[in-house]
């Protein structure tokens, strides 16, 4: 079967700006690993969660909502149409997920420490439940991901059998993924004080979990059109402009609860009252939502593949938007209030790219080893 | 001694043990002479940061990893009539503490007798109960390599021996007033404000704030105008509890909804393929 | 004190003015919220708003120098508004006393008193005089009206402090001038008493006994003093400063407040005739005429058997002042500077630091061939050869540490301010090699009597006489022989005088007390005041300062049970004060004391009338009884309170001055500028240069204060060097309007430069609206001020900056010789 893989070239100029990023990151990584936290971020008392849980953690397990969307797309509601798409989107989604836990790693003062909770429960604790979920969805993605492994290393009947027991497998995994995208939302319950009213609300769970399955619905039709461009195999329209419509409803759906969410809030007033806070809600609706849902009404739109693209990027940097705001903006003026500030070091930069850079290193280098992309036309 | 060696220690005192610690600090009585941020030190034997003199006396400026009480001097100015308030701060030891609840490891955790105290060696440094104590209390040690949580427990080695913290044992005033019942300040402390109209605030911060505190104070002026976050009346827990209780229903939902739908669209598939055929 | 801590409870009133009581003395502030939380007013009047004043229900700022115009505008208030306590002032001061006609006052010779010598700068008190009857007792008219009668003098010279003028000079609004006085005057009543709190705000001026003088005055129209909750209260510093004055500490006193004798007091007898104050007047006890007994007692206790009748118990060794010689501070720094000492001993002192005018200093101690260090820690005076712009290799001196222990690792008394001798315990052992300062100067003694001994001198005996029993069985130095040795002996089997049979002492046991002590020589006595604090009963030693009981019987807080206190443990002195002329306290709530014509003597169990309450001011009935009654202020040689003060070198009125260095032209009061009395070392044309001052100059337009704050002692040598305290008070800062930072672009957390005519020191800037610039007669003045706690040696980064003393000026009170640091004149820069 390997000849039906495509031709990619591992050793491109992007791949090397990959390596040059991930060795000047580890370099980023090293030193927060020797030099502690104070050293090497702009963390603070009153400060204490940044960049890296703001983008790396909430942004990442967004991104890697495309595995479980997909999936259960595929093994839930059996639409066959998008198997083809359901390895990279698993694939994604493991690695999105190891590089959360890599971050989560990075981001505690006892890195070593990781599996306390493992074994010292504490049910009250949402740190407690994402934790759990983290690590047993990661491992869920991880059977996932793994028929395309065995069939690399020939063990045929362990893939089949793994093929054969996807469904409770991408039950159990939507479920954790259900739970697990609306826990870190409810992360954010306990601060009503401190998290600016424009974000704090307690549907928090809700529209983190809703908002993860636009992001995961655009994250997939995003790679897919990448891959097609840089490893050079046919997108199917179908696929996308399918995705797109899934993601009609999904927008549509979460533009109504923010705006429910809005005026059961602090009122639309709140929205435009021009405050950095304010600009910042715009933006994100603006740019996650409502640019996007226009876009996608358009039957034209939705059958182009470049404008398809677009509206992707659209929502996904929307989201991303909407995460930070939920995790640093949104909490600056309380951090303000109290006389500090907060802007990343160069240093958790390096270590977020380092992360993104490694992600699409492994992802790269999994579509060259393993069958990735090629899977569902071959079955076909 | 370590929290985790006071936790595991029992007191013999009956007493000690259906206690139920609470401060009653009334700012007006304060002179900010600082001796229960000193004696606090003393007793923690925490240690110091490079501090440097103004633009007000307040030093060190902040709670930190080093310091879990200070006193704040806020100076004022009303129709050319200047006050001067000392404001102190410390971990409230809440009824319901969000830091505890929100702890993934129960490194803090809420004791029968009141004190809120840290567990070093469970702690995984994830910050979230910095992020979720209203009252910003949890401090880290941001220039160690492997740091810990730190703040005020309440003396509760002291509790346990029988005395009482150390910053209420050297106040002079009795700006830090102990009780082993948090009604008996709180009583206390209405007495306080019927009996001398206009000298209060009208109101007991900590008698509601985030569900109610063990510590209780009483101020001449807002305390949000002496560096007192405004604190809702939540018990924050219950946010996220009604979250996290409703996960069985969101698992029995996600469940029925997968099964069924797999089910179901099973059929509609081999429908369409009987159709075909 | 006149009363003591715990005392301040009791209240109606409290005016903290000259002190910042809850910032220096946080512990007795307690005291005084608890009398607020009573209803008592606390008022503060201080040039910055303090956090003593974040208390009080009233602060009145004022210009630093000028309290006696504040405090003589009270005076005018309370006799104008008929405040003053009639009945009090009439009976119990010597209001109603006619003074010599001759007498003038600054209202009519341009701001000085008759008798003024302006070569000598001192008085000739002649004029200063009552006059006299045939009796040779004060003349008086109790109706108050005789134009030269001591009232009516009060009353003319205060004219002058009209509230109007009082302002101008003092920078005070006149609305809370006039607030000030309304509260305080209020206590004129006798069922309302007000105490006052002062410490170095008052003292540290060329006008600091006087000061306090014009609040006695005001305590007297009133009729504060002697009553729970009154009096003119001594806030003391250093932690055993009280005990160390009762014990002689001063240059100009031995132990007990006895005077130190002077060359032209021949003998004994010389020395008794001049300090030994009489009367005629049957009715006044006249304590000061036992003065013989003291002192005969003292010099049995240092000298021992060597002191006999016929040596005049060994007076000759003594050593005496030459007339009218001054060995105080600013004095022995400057004589230091010219070379004429060859060695000085710093024990338990930093006077690089702490010293007024400290380049003064610190060159003068470059002026040493050998100095002693005696101290816990290295600090600025033993390392002032290593200083900043010191050159090691110019400095002859020799510099000796002797490491000592710290008050927790030795034993021994402590008084505090309300007079209590408590007894401490050793709580740790000494570290390393330190010694207990007794030891130090127990061994010092020996080795020095060793070479007296060995190698002859020019006047052995008084060394080689010296008594010095402070070696026990297991002790080679006892602090309680010490104590015993204070408390006295009764050297023979001692009688009563008048009743042969009645044993008052048995020979070699401690004395009761003082009332036992002879002046032929049959008792000993280190120190008369302390006599009664460890005593024999029945046939056992105690320790009196050691007790703890926590009896109350009075319900005013006096807890005679607790430790001992002197003079015969009466907490409050002047206590005869605080009942009317027939025994029965002016205020039923506040009984002190009462006399009971039915007392029961518990071990007869027959009537003998006596006072209840506190220790009475001496046994006798009650001033109304005809036959035995005695005045209240027993002190005094007349009995009386003395309103009219001829004793003090400066005036028997205080009257304003401004302070040496003032921002000034003149005096808004009279044409003399200055205290006419204060030693001058530089006359402002004249003089070391080191001594220069500058007033109403431009190049130091701001008046600036020094003070203390809790999270330091004093030039720090204790507190720097705790972390804690350093990082809550790190560095010394210069504290300003926001009107006067504006005024230099200072923003607050800047560094500035304050500099005046003698030094200058780096300041972190606090801006801040607990400064305000003042209104002095019309034009706007700014104050500033510095904390007294830093240094350059620690911390060792130099982080902490100088010692504000740099910029004080060489200048003392015209009686004690306090420098001037609470009032001189500086530039503000920023750098
Ligand atoms: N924490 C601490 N406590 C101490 C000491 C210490 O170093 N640290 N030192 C001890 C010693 S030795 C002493 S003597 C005492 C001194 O006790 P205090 O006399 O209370 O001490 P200061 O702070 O020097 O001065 C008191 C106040 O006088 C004000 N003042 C300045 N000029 C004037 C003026 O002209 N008139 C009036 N009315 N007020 C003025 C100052 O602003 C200051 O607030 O404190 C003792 N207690
Ligand atoms: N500008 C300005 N100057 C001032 C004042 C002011 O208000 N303003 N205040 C003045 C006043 S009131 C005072 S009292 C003086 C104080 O002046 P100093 O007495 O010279 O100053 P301290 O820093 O108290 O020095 C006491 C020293 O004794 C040491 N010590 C402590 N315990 C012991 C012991 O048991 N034995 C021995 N041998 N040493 C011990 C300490 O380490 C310290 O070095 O400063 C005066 N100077
Ligand atoms: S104040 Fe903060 S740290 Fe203290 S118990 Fe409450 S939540 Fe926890
Ligand atoms: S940082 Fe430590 S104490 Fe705080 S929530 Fe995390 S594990 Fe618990
Ligand atoms: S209770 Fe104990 S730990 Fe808490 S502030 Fe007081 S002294 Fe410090
Ligand atoms: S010890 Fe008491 S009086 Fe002093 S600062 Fe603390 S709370 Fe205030
Ligand atoms: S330092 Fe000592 S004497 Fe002064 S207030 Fe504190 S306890 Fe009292
Ligand atoms: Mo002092």
């Amino acid at each position: 079967m390997s000849t039906e893989r495509h031709e990619i070239k591992m050793f491109t100029p992007m791949t090397l700006g990959l390596l040059i990023l991930i060795i000047a990151g580890a370099v980023s990584v090293y030193k927060r690993m020797t030099l502690g936290l104070g050293a090497t971020t702009n963390l603070q008392d009153d400060f204490p969660w940044g960049f890296w849980i703001g983008f790396d953690v909430l942004g990442g397990v967004a991104m890697a909502a495309g595995g479980f969307v997909i999936a259960s797309a595929v093994y839930l509601f059996n639409m066959k149409k998008y198997k083809p798409i359901a390895r990279p989107a698993i694939l994604t989604a493991f690695l999105g997920y190891l590089l959360a836990a890599s971050g989560i790693f990075l981001d505690i003062g006892h890195p070593f420490r990781i599996w306390h909770p493992v074994v010292m429960w504490q049910i009250h604790s949402i740190m407690f439940i994402v934790a759990i979920h983290v690590v047993i969805y990661t491992t869920v993605l991880a059977m996932e991901s793994s028929p395309m492994f065995f069939e690399r290393i020939g063990l045929k009947g362990v893939q089949r059998f793994v093929e054969k027991i996807m469904m409770p497998i991408a039950l159990f995994g939507t479920l954790l993924s259900t739970l697990h995208q609306s826990s870190l939302g409810a992360v954010y319950l306990i601060v009503p004080d401190k998290l600016h009213p424009l974000w704090y609300s307690s549907l928090l769970p809700f529209s983190f979990l809703v908002s993860a399955i636009m992001m995961g619905l655009s994250m997939v039709s995003f790679e897919s059109i990448l891959s097609s461009k840089f490893f050079k195999h046919k997108a199917d329209m179908s696929i996308l402009s399918g995705l797109a419509r899934g993601s009609i409803v999904a927008i549509g759906f979460y533009f109504v609860l923010k705006i429910f969410i809005l005026l059961s809030g602090p009122g639309l007033g709140a929205a435009f009252a021009g405050t950095m806070e304010s600009r910042l809600y715009l933006l994100e609706m603006a740019v996650g939502v409502i640019v996007p849902l226009i876009l996608l009404l358009l039957p034209s739109v939705r059958n182009s593949m470049g404008s398809i693209f677009l509206v992707n990027c659209f929502v996904i940097v929307g989201i991303v938007i909407n995460r930070m705001n939920v995790s640093i903006f949104g909490l600056l003026r309380h951090a303000q209030e109290r006389g500090v500030s907060y802007f990343p070091t160069g240093n958790e930069f390096m270590v977020t790219l380092f992360l993104v850079a490694l992600g699409i290193f492994l992802f790269k280098f999994a579509c060259k080893y393993f069958n990735v992309l090629s899977y569902g036309e071959v079955k076909n | 001694m370590g929290t985790n060696a006071i936790m595991e220690k029992t007191a013999t005192d009956p007493a000690v043990r259906k206690m139920e610690a609470s401060f009653l600090i009334d700012t007006t009585k304060c002179i900010g002479c600082r001796g229960c941020q000193i004696s606090c030190k003393s007793w923690n034997q925490n240690g110091t940061d490079k501090t440097t003199a103004g633009p007000t006396l307040t030093n060190p400026p902040k709670l930190n990893s080093k310091t879990y009480t200070n006193i704040a001097f806020y100076e004022s100015e009303h129709n050319g009539a200047i006050t001067w308030n000392f404001s102190r701060n410390g971990c409230f030891h809440c009824k319901k503490p969000a830091c505890a609840s929100v702890c993934p490891v129960e490194a803090l955790v809420k004791t029968p007798e009141g004190p809120v105290i840290y567990r070093a060696d469970r702690c995984m440094g994830c910050r979230y109960c910095m992020l979720a104590c209203p009252f910003n209390v949890p401090k880290y040690e941001w220039e160690k390599l492997s740091p810990s949580i730190q703040k005020c427990n309440f003396c509760y080695d002291r509790l346990l021996a029988g005395m009482i913290p150390a910053c209420a044992k050297t106040c002079p005033t009795g700006t830090i007033q102990f009780s082993d019942s948090i009604e008996k300040n709180l009583t206390e402390a209405k007495k306080r404000i019927a009996e001398n109209p206009g000298k209060y605030h009208n109101h007991i911060y900590g008698e509601k704030e985030a569900g109610g505190t063990s510590v209780l104070l009483l101020s001449a002026i807002p305390l949000d105008q002496i560096g007192h976050a405004k604190v809702g009346d939540q018990v924050l827990p219950d946010l996220t509890w009604k979250y996290i209780s409703g996960i069985p229903a969101i698992i029995g939902v996600v469940l029925a909804a997968g099964i069924g739908s797999w089910v179901i669209t099973r059929r509609m598939k081999n429908m369409d393929k009987e159709d075909e055929q | 004190m006149t009363n003591h801590w715990i005392d301040l409870r009791n209240a109606d009133v409290i005016l903290v003015m000259g002190s910042n009581i809850a910032e220096n003395h946080p512990i007795a502030m307690k005291w005084i919220m608890k009398a607020r939380e009573k209803g008592a007013k606390l008022v503060v009047v201080d040039p910055r708003f303090t956090r003593t004043a974040a208390k009080a229900d009233l602060y009145a700022p004022l210009r630093s120098g000028t309290d006696i115009a504040f405090l003589g505008g009270m005076i005018k208030y309370i006799l104008d508004n008929n405040l003053y306590f009639r009945e009090y002032v009439a009976n119990y001061t010597n209001a109603a006393y006619l003074v010599n006609p001759d007498f003038r006052m600054p209202g009519q010779l341009n701001g000085i008193f008759s008798g003024y010598d302006e070569k000598t700068r001192k008085y000739d008190k002649k004029t200063w005089s009552f006059q006299m009857d045939d009796k040779g007792l004060p003349k008086k008219d109790m109706t108050l009206k005789d134009p030269n009668c001591v009232f009516q003098l009060l009353k003319k010279h205060y004219s002058r402090y009209t509230a109007d003028k009082v302002s101008d000079i003092t920078g005070t609004p006149k609305d809370k001038l006039l607030e000030v006085y309304k509260i305080y005057g209020s206590t004129g009543k006798p069922t309302r008493v007000g105490t006052e709190c002062y410490a170095m705000g008052w003292t540290q001026h060329t006008v600091g006994t006087q000061n306090i003088k014009a609040m006695t005055i005001i305590q007297l129209l009133l009729g504060n003093i002697g009553l729970a909750g009154g009096g003119v209260n001594a806030l003391r510093g250093e932690s055993n400063v009280q005990g160390s004055t009762d014990q002689g500490l001063l240059f100009h006193i031995l132990p007990g407040y006895l005077p130190v004798p002077s060359a032209a007091l021949v003998d004994l007898k010389a020395y008794n005739e001049k300090y030994t104050p009489k009367t005629k007047d049957p009715k006044s006890v006249n304590w000061w005429g036992n003065r013989p007994k003291y002192f005969a007692s003292y010099l049995k206790a240092i000298y021992g058997a060597a002191a006999t009748k016929d040596n005049d118990f060994g007076y000759h060794w003594l050593p005496k002042l030459d007339e009218g010689q001054n060995g105080s501070w600013l004095m022995l720094f400057d004589q230091m500077s010219k070379g004429k000492f060859e060695g000085f001993f710093a024990w338990g002192q930093n006077p690089a630091c702490s010293g007024a005018n400290s380049n003064k200093t610190r060159n003068a101690l470059g002026k040493l061939k050998w100095m002693v260090n005696v101290n816990l820690f290295d600090n600025e005076t033993a390392s002032f050869w290593r200083g900043p712009g010191v050159n090691p290799k110019d400095i002859q001196t020799e510099v000796f540490m002797l490491p000592c222990t710290s008050s927790v690792e030795k034993e021994g008394s402590i008084s505090n301010s309300g007079r209590w001798a408590q007894w401490r315990y050793k709580a740790i052992e000494p570290i390393g090699q330190s010694k207990p300062d007794g030891e130090m100067i127990h061994e010092l003694y020996k080795r020095v009597k060793k070479l007296y001994q060995t190698k002859g001198g020019k006047f052995p005996a008084p060394i080689t006489n010296l008594t010095w029993n402070y070696k026990s069985k297991d002790k080679e130095f006892d602090t309680h022989l010490v104590a015993r040795e204070i408390n006295g002996y009764y050297l023979e089997d001692i009688f009563d005088a008048k009743d042969a049979t009645k044993q008052l002492g048995k020979k070699s046991e401690l004395c009761t007390n003082f009332v036992t002590l002879q002046a032929d020589g049959r008792t000993s006595c280190g120190n008369w005041i302390y006599s009664g604090s460890y005593t024999h009963k029945e046939g056992k030693m105690i320790n009196m300062m050691a007790r703890r009981g926590k009896t109350d019987p009075t319900g005013l807080g006096m807890f005679p049970e607790w430790s001992w206190c002197w003079p015969l443990n009466r907490r409050i002195i002047y206590n005869r004060a605080a009942v009317d002329m027939t025994g029965q306290p002016w205020d039923p709530k506040r009984k002190v004391i009462k006399w009971n014509p039915d007392k029961l003597d518990p071990k007869t169990n027959k009537v003998a009338p006596g006072w209840d309450g506190d220790v009475p001011d001496g046994p006798a009935p009650p001033m109304a009884d005809e036959k035995a009654g005695k005045y209240p202020f027993i002190m005094r040689a007349d009995g009386m309170g003395a309103i009219f003060g001829p004793g003090l070198a400066d005036g028997p009125f205080p009257e304003h001055y401004e302070a040496l260095e003032c921002p000034l032209q003149e005096n808004l009061m009279s044409k003399t500028k200055i205290n006419p009395a204060v030693k001058l070392f530089h006359d402002g044309k004249g003089g070391s240069p080191e001594d220069v001052f500058f007033s109403c100059d431009m190049r130091y337009p701001y008046v600036a204060t020094t003070y203390r704050m809790t999270e330091h002692w004093q030039t720090g040598v204790l507190t720097r060097h705790l972390p804690w305290l350093l990082e809550a008070a790190p560095q010394l800062f210069v504290e300003m309007s926001e009107e006067l930072a504006a005024e230099k672009g200072i923003k607050g957390g800047e560094y500035v430069k304050v500099k005046s005519g003698r030094g200058e020191v780096k300041a972190v800037a606090v801006v801040t609206k607990r400064f305000k610039p003042f209104k002095i007669a019309g034009s706007t003045i700014h104050q500033v001020g510095l904390p007294n706690h830093f240094g350059w040696q620690f911390p060792e980064d130099g982080s902490g900056g100088e010692a504000v003393n740099l910029l004080t000026p060489t200048i003392g009170d015209a009686n004690t010789m306090i420098p001037e640091t609470k009032a001189f004149m500086v530039n503000v820069e920023k750098i």
